[in-house]
C-alpha cells in the first residue's frame, strides 16, 4: 500500500455510508486507526435497545489476527494462559495473555475453525508479539483487521432479527459457538460472543458485504426494535455485566510507563483463566506460578454496590481509617438493575478479605458546583447483570 | 529417577573445565558432555594467538594451574621498515616512541596511566559476579555501589574523564594524543580486536579498558603465549580433571535439557541417551544454550526478544600458513620475529577494512595479527588473525575463501616479500567453520559483542546474569557471561560459586 503517512486521515469502516447515515449527532471517535461513532442518536435510547431490542455495532476496528500453520494450536496454548488443549473446533474462548513478569497485556477471544487456524480478536496491537512470540513454532499470522468487517448484534431479541436476516437454526448456536452462514449469497461467520453480558451474537464477513449485511440486518429487525449503537451504550452494558477493559481498569503491560501499574491476571480478577496446571509452558508461567505460590499479589478488581445514585466516578476509595486503599475504575448509575454499581481496584487485603466497611468519595457536579459525597460502598459479585436469557440454549424468539 | 551425577556441564571448553574442576573440589560427582572429539573449544590454537594469564583467584581455586607463560612484546609493522617496538613496559615503550615523535611518548606515558587507573578500577568487577539489581538485595547493591566508589576515588578530574570516556570512539582519543599514524593503528587494532565495531564506532575505547583489565591492567603488556601451546593448557587442565575425578564423554553432543516441573533435571544426547543430575551447566554460547538446550517453547517472548537481538556475530578468521622456511620481514630481526607482529598501519586504515563488513562483505586489505611458531625450526608456521573476516559474508564463504587468503598473503607480502615462495599449505578457519566445528552461534570468540549494552549485569542478557539462566537447575559458565572470552577462566569459577551457593 502507497499512501502517504504525512496525511493519513482515520481509516474508515466498510459500514461507514451506513453508520454515517445512521448518526445524527455526527459524534465519532478514533478506534485503533478507525472512525466511529461514539453516539447515534442518545446513549440513553441506545443502551434500552441494547437491553430490550436488538443493538448493532460496528466492530471493525477490533484488531484481528489469523493463525494459520501446523503449530498453530501449540502456538496459541503457549500465548496465552488459559488450557486451550482441549478446546473443541468452531468455538471461541475468552483468554488473556501475559507478558514474562507475568503481567496482563491484554484480553480477547479465540476463535478455532482447527487445530491449525484460529482467529485471534483483541483490542490491542500485537502483531508483533504474535511474530516474536512465534520463535520456534510453525505459524503464520495475517492481520485481517482491515479485511474483515465485524458487527455485534446484541439483545434479547437478536437472536429473532438474525433469524429472519437468514441465519437458520442459529437459536440452538450454544454461547462461545460459532457457525459459518451463506446468507444473500455471500458467507457470513456468526459466533455466540459479545460484550453486553446479553444474548447476542458477532457477524465477520467480507468488507465486501458490509453494506448489504448492515441493510439486511436493519430491515430483519425492523419489528423487534433494532437500533445502531455507539461505545458509549457499550460502556455502560459492559460495566453492568461486569466486563473489564484494557487501559481502563487495568493498563495493558505493553503501555505502562511506571512497572507498579502493571496488573497480574490475579489482580484483575482473571485468576480463573491462568491454568498453572497446563502441561506445556506459557508465556508468564514461572512468574505466574511464583506469585500464586508466594501470595504477593498486591491489589484485586472487584464490583462495588455503592449507596445512593450518584455515580462513583473516578473516585478514590476509602477504609473506615481514612486510608486510600484503591480508586472506582469504571462507575455508573444501572438503569436496568436500578443500582449504583463500580468496578474498582483495590489493594488487598481490601476486596478479598475486608469487604464491608469501605467508602467511596463521590464528587457529583452540579451545575458549577460539586457536591461531596462519602458513600459507603460493599464489595459484590463483578458481574452485576447476568440475565438467564444469555446462556439459554435454545435462545429466546420473538415475532 | 536417581541422579547419576550432581553435576553435568555442556561443553569442555577451558571455562567448563574450570567450572567442572572447581565443583568437583567441592565433592560434587561431575559429568562433561562435550560434542567435538577433544577437550579445550575455542582455546585451540586454531583460533586465537596470544592469551591474557590465567588470574590468581581462577587458578588458586583449582589448586594451581601449572602453566608456563611466555610474555610477548608488540611490534606494528611498517610498509617502510619503520616499525614501533613495545614491550608493555613504561620506560622501555617511552624511549622507543620518543625515537618518532617525544611528544607522543610523553603522551603515551599520559594515556598509559590514565587508563590502567581505569582499568584497574573496573578490575575487582570484572573478576566477580555481576550484581543482580533485579534482586534488590544489599549485597548486590553493595557491588553496584563498589564500582562506582572505585571509579569516584580516582578522584573528581578523572571521575569526570572516565565519564567523559566511556562512550567514546577510540580513534578521537587516540587523534586527540598522539601524532604517529603507526602507533595511533596499534593501539586501535587492540581497541577493535575480535569485536564488531570500528575505531570510530563509539563504544571501542570501553572494549580497550574491558581488554586491559585482563591483560594486568596494561595496553600492550600482558600478552602470552603458553608454553607447550594451547595443547599444554589443555592437557594440564584435563590431568586435574582427572585427579578431581571429574568424568569427561567426548563426541557426545547435548540434544536438549530433560525438565520436569519447569527445572532442569538432566540432559539428552543426539544418540537418545539420558542423563539425570541435580544441576546442568551450558559452557555453550546463549544462543544456542537458550534455544536448544531450554527450547523456544519453554521461553517467554520476552526473553526471545533478546536472544534473537543478542549480539554475536564473529569478526575474526584464522590463518595458518605452514612454511618451508622462515620468510624474511623487511628490517625485523630474530626477537621481532618472536613478537606479536600487527599489521594495522592507521585508524584509517582500519576504519577502511571495517566499512564492508557492516554490510557483511570482506575488505580484501585487512587488518592483521600475526605470530611465527617454530621459527628456528625448518618448518616454521605463520598463524594469522584477519579481523573484520565477517560471518556469514554476502558473497558466501565457499565461494570467496581462495581470493580472501590470496589477498591476505599479498597483504603479507608488503611486509615480506619472500612470503608467497614460503608456502607449503594454507589453512583458513572463518567464523563461519567456527560456528560449525565448535558449536558456536555466530562463531564469535566472545560468544557475543563486548559491548556496554552486553556487558556486567546486562550480560548475555538481561534477567539471566550471575551465570543462571530463566530455567531453575541450568546455568552458564560460558564466554557469553561475565566477564566475557579470552583465556581467563572467570566465568567458570563464578558459575561454579553461584552453584555452590545454590546448593
Amino acid at each position: 500500500m502507497n499512501r502517504d503517512l504525512r496525511f493519513t486521515a482515520l481509516k474508515k469502516t466498510p459500514f461507514h455510508s451506513r453508520t454515517s447515515l445512521a448518526s445524527r449527532t455526527n459524534k465519532y471517535y478514533n478506534w485503533n486507526g478507525f472512525t466511529v461513532p461514539t453516539e447515534y442518536s442518545t446513549t440513553e435510547l441506545e443502551y434500552t435497545a441494547a437491553r430490550n431490542g436488538t443493538s448493532v455495532m460496528d466492530l471493525t476496528p477490533m484488531c484481528k489476527y489469523m493463525i494459520n500453520g501446523s503449530d498453530a494450536n501449540k502456538f496459541v496454548d503457549y500465548l496465552v494462559t488459559r488450557d486451550l488443549s482441549q478446546m473443541e473446533d468452531n468455538t471461541v474462548a475468552y483468554i488473556i495473555w501475559c507478558n514474562e513478569d507475568g503481567k496482563v497485556m491484554d484480553d480477547g477471544t479465540i476463535f478455532k475453525f482447527s487445530n491449525t487456524k484460529f482467529m485471534l480478536c483483541c483490542a490491542v496491537k500485537i502483531y508483533n508479539w504474535l511474530h516474536d512470540s512465534a520463535e520456534g513454532f510453525d505459524v503464520s499470522f495475517e492481520d485481517a483487521t482491515d479485511t474483515t468487517a465485524a458487527l455485534a448484534i446484541q439483545g434479547p431479541t437478536s437472536c429473532s432479527t438474525l433469524k429472519n436476516y437468514g441465519a437458520d437454526d442459529l437459536e440452538l448456536l450454544k454461547p462461545f459457538g460459532m457457525k459459518q452462514y451463506n446468507i444473500n449469497g455471500y458467507d457470513v461467520l456468526i459466533s455466540r460472543t459479545g460484550f453486553t453480558g446479553d444474548l447476542g451474537y458477532e457477524l465477520w464477513t467480507d468488507p465486501a458485504n458490509a453494506e448489504n449485511m448492515w441493510d439486511s440486518i436493519m430491515e430483519a429487525g425492523k419489528e423487534l426494535k433494532i437500533r445502531p449503537f455507539g461505545m458509549h451504550a457499550l460502556e455502560m452494558t459492559r460495566i453492568e455485566a461486569g466486563f473489564i477493559q484494557t487501559n481502563t481498569d487495568f493498563m495493558a503491560a505493553e503501555d505502562s510507563l511506571r512497572p507498579v501499574r502493571m496488573r497480574s491476571p490475579y489482580e484483575i480478577g482473571m485468576g480463573w483463566l491462568v491454568h498453572l496446571n497446563k502441561e506445556s509452558y506459557f508465556v508468564g508461567k514461572r512468574a505466574l506460578k511464583k506469585e500464586k505460590e508466594t501470595g504477593n499479589s498486591e491489589r484485586c478488581l472487584v464490583g462495588l454496590d455503592i449507596d445512593g445514585d450518584k455515580p462513583a466516578v473516578g473516585s478514590v476509595i476509602y477504609n473506615e481509617k481514612k486510608e486510600d486503599i484503591g480508586i472506582v475504575t469504571a462507575a455508573m448509575w444501572s438503569p436496568t438493575m436500578k443500582r449504583n454499581v463500580a468496578l474498582a481496584s483495590l489493594k488487598r487485603p481490601y476486596g478479598i478479605k475486608i469487604k464491608e466497611n469501605i467508602f467511596a468519595e463521590i464528587y457529583h457536579p452540579e451545575e458549577l458546583e460539586y457536591k461531596k459525597i462519602w458513600a459507603k460502598c460493599k464489595v459484590v459479585k463483578r458481574q452485576f447483570f447476568s440475565p438467564e436469557r444469555r446462556n439459554k440454549v435454545p435462545a429466546d424468539l420473538y415475532e | 529417577m536417581s541422579d547419576n551425577y550432581d553435576v553435568i556441564v555442556i561443553g569442555a571448553g577451558h571455562n567448563g573445565l574450570v567450572c567442572a574442576n572447581i565443583l568437583a573440589k567441592k565433592n560434587r560427582k561431575v559429568l562433561i558432555c562435550e560434542a567435538r572429539e577433544n577437550c579445550g573449544g575455542l582455546v585451540e590454537e586454531s583460533i586465537t594467538n596470544f592469551v591474557p594469564q590465567i588470574p590468581l583467584s581462577v587458578s588458586s581455586s583449582l589448586g594451581g594451574l601449572p602453566v608456563k607463560y611466555k610474555a610477548k612484546s608488540t611490534i606494528a609493522l611498517s610498509e617502510s621498515g619503520q616499525h614501533i617496538r613495545l614491550v608493555g613496559n613504561q620506560h622501555i615503550d617511552h624511549k622507543v616512541i620518543s625515537g618518532f615523535s617525544s611528544k607522543d611518548a610523553d603522551r603515551y606515558v599520559e594515556f598509559h596511566d590514565k587508563m590502567s587507573s581505569f582499568s584497574k578500577a573496573l578490575g575487582s568487577f570484572m573478576m566477580a559476579s555481576p550484581p543482580r539489581i533485579m534482586n534488590n538485595t544489599f549485597s548486590d547493591y553493595f557491588k553496584l555501589f563498589k564500582l562506582g566508589m572505585n571509579v569516584r576515588m580516582l578522584g573528581k578530574k578523572k571521575f569526570n574523564e572516565f565519564a567523559r570516556m566511556i562512550g567514546l570512539n577510540i580513534a578521537d582519543e587516540l587523534e586527540d594524543n598522539f601524532e604517529n599514524t603507526l602507533l595511533q593503528g596499534l593501539i586501535a587494532h587492540d581497541a577493535v580486536l575480535g569485536s564488531n565495531l570500528g575505531p570510530r564506532s563509539p563504544g571501542s575505547l570501553i572494549n580497550l579498558l574491558y581488554r586491559m583489565a585482563t591483560h594486568d591492567n596494561s595496553i600492550f603488556g600482558g600478552i602470552y603465549e603458553i608454553d607447550g601451546g594451547s595443547k599444554a593448557f589443555v592437557d594440564t587442565l584435563l590431568d586435574i580433571s582427572n585427579k578431581n575425578k571429574v568424568e569427561i564423554k567426548t563426541s557426545s553432543s547435548v540434544k536438549r535439557c530433560i525438565t520436569e516441573n519447569d527445572k532442569a533435571i538432566g540432559v539428552e544426547l543426539h544418540s537418545g541417551e539420558k542423563i539425570y543430575a541435580k544441576k546442568i551447566i551450558s559452557n555453550a554460547d546463549p544462543r544456542s544454550t537458550y534455544f536448544c538446550l531450554l527450547g523456544t517453547e519453554n521461553l517467554d517472548t520476552d526473553v526471545k526478544r533478546r536472544i534473537k537481538h543478542h549480539r554475536s556475530k564473529g569478526k575474526v578468521a584464522k590463518l595458518s600458513l605452514s612454511l618451508n622456511k622462515q620468510p624474511e620481514f623487511i628490517n625485523c630481526d630474530k626477537n621481532d620475529l618472536e613478537s606479536r607482529m600487527v599489521i594495522a598501519p592507521s585508524i584509517d586504515y582500519i576504519e577502511e577494512a571495517f566499512n564492508p563488513s557492516k554490510f557483511d562483505k570482506l575488505s580484501m586489505e585487512p587488518i592483521l595479527e600475526m605470530k611465527l611458531k617454530n621459527s628456528d625450526q625448518s618448518n616454521p608456521v605463520l598463524d594469522i588473525q584477519v579481523q573484520y573476516a565477517s560471518y556469514g559474508a554476502q558473497e558466501g564463504w565457499d565461494k570467496i575463501k581462495d581470493n580472501y587468503v590470496d589477498a591476505v598473503i599479498k597483504l603479507i607480502g608488503k611486509y615480506a616479500p619472500d612470503i608467497q615462495s614460503c608456502i607449503e599449505t594454507k589453512t583458513i578457519v572463518t567464523p563461519d567453520d567456527i560456528e560449525k566445528n565448535f558449536y558456536v552461534s555466530g562463531g564469535h570468540w566472545h560468544h557475543g559483542e563486548i559491548q556496554i549494552d552486553q556487558l556486567f549485569m546486562l550480560r548475555p542478557i538481561p534477567g539471566a546474569s550471575q551465570y543462571r539462566t530463566h530455567l531453575d537447575g541450568l546455568y552458564m559458565c560460558g564466554a557469553g557471561t561475565h566477564p566475557g572470552g579470552g583465556l581467563t577462566g572467570i566465568p567458570g569459577k563464578n558459575a561454579a560459586q553461584a552453584i555452590l551457593e545454590d546448593a
